[in-house]
């Protein structure tokens, strides 16, 4: 599953993401240099694929970096508090972004889930096809691909 | 004044919509609605000249929001603004009437491409 869709795919739709909708400029996402850091207090946000093919999309980070990003999603300063329901609707709708740029690349259309966020992701049968180790200005943020084609049985 | 309807389930993404038309230059009225379901009710309302919808919503989604709306006599210019850009949704909006479909993530410079000629 992975050869249809390499990693620099998936690193550039996470980068033009970013670049778009976040910083207003490329630069600021970049591989992690070194062993990836465990993530503590960690908050992830997911869509999932479905049809054909099926699979999820999802990213990683550390709470304050999730606030970071939500403040600098909606054009906000730097000491402004970010509510709860602020901080899932930005973190969610970065990987509704994502997944959504993902599901386009793939052969077979389905349909994509609404984005959920929460501290830890609900396990999954799907084979992961890309883990990248990212770094947003410098603060470790992960963005994971699972995917798999379903059989004409209907089967994963 | 151009009046303009910004439909998305992201309260977020609303703003962001509404922060890229200003930028892109477009000082337009606008009204903003969570869902499909409202869209309509909006619509039915006080018809704006233009909506910018999101595809996929709660409760009623844009695909079925544009139907909803043709089915009911509104012709109004109708966009898309969504996270998937993919060949067959392309052809699904344009098939239903829609005018345009911006991808997500998207800049000021890609609304004023799209809607530019829709405007002229």
């Amino acid at each position: 599953m992975s050869t249809i869709m390499d990693y620099g795919s998936v690193y550039e739709i996470a980068q033009a993401v970013f670049a778009a909708m976040i910083d207003g400029d490329e630069g600021l996402l970049l591989p992690w240099d070194g062993d990836p850091p465990v993530i503590d207090d960690p908050v992830v946000s997911w869509v999932e694929v479905e049809g054909p093919i099926v699979g999820r999309a999802a990213l990683t980070t550390s709470r304050d970096t999730a606030h970071a990003l939500a403040r600098a999603l909606m054009g906000m300063g730097a000491d402004e508090p970010v509510s709860d329901d602020d901080l899932v609707d930005a973190f969610g709708e970065i990987a509704n972004v994502v997944g959504g740029n993902v599901k386009a690349l793939l052969p077979d259309q389905g349909t994509l889930s609404m984005p959920q966020v929460a501290t830890e992701l609900p396990p999954t049968d799907y084979p992961m096809v890309h883990e990248l180790h990212l770094a947003w200005r410098g603060d470790p943020l992960d963005v994971v691909i699972w995917l798999n084609r379903v059989n004409p049985e209907g089967e994963i | 004044m151009i009046r303009v309807l910004v439909v998305d389930d992201s309260r977020v993404m609303r703003q962001i919509v509404i922060r890229t038309l200003r930028q892109a230059g477009y000082d337009w009225e606008v009204r903003e609605a969570g869902n499909g379901v409202e869209a309509f009710a909006a619509v039915q309302a006080d018809e704006p000249d233009v909506v910018l919808s999101d595809w996929n919503m709660p409760e009623m989604g844009g695909l079925d929001l544009l139907k909803t709306l043709r089915a009911n006599g509104f012709e109004t210019p109708f966009g898309f603004v969504t996270s998937e850009g993919s060949p067959q949704m392309r052809e699904q909006a344009a098939e239903a009437g829609a005018l345009f479909l911006i991808a997500k993530p998207f800049t000021p410079e890609g609304f004023r491409e799209v809607i530019e000629p829709v405007l002229a």
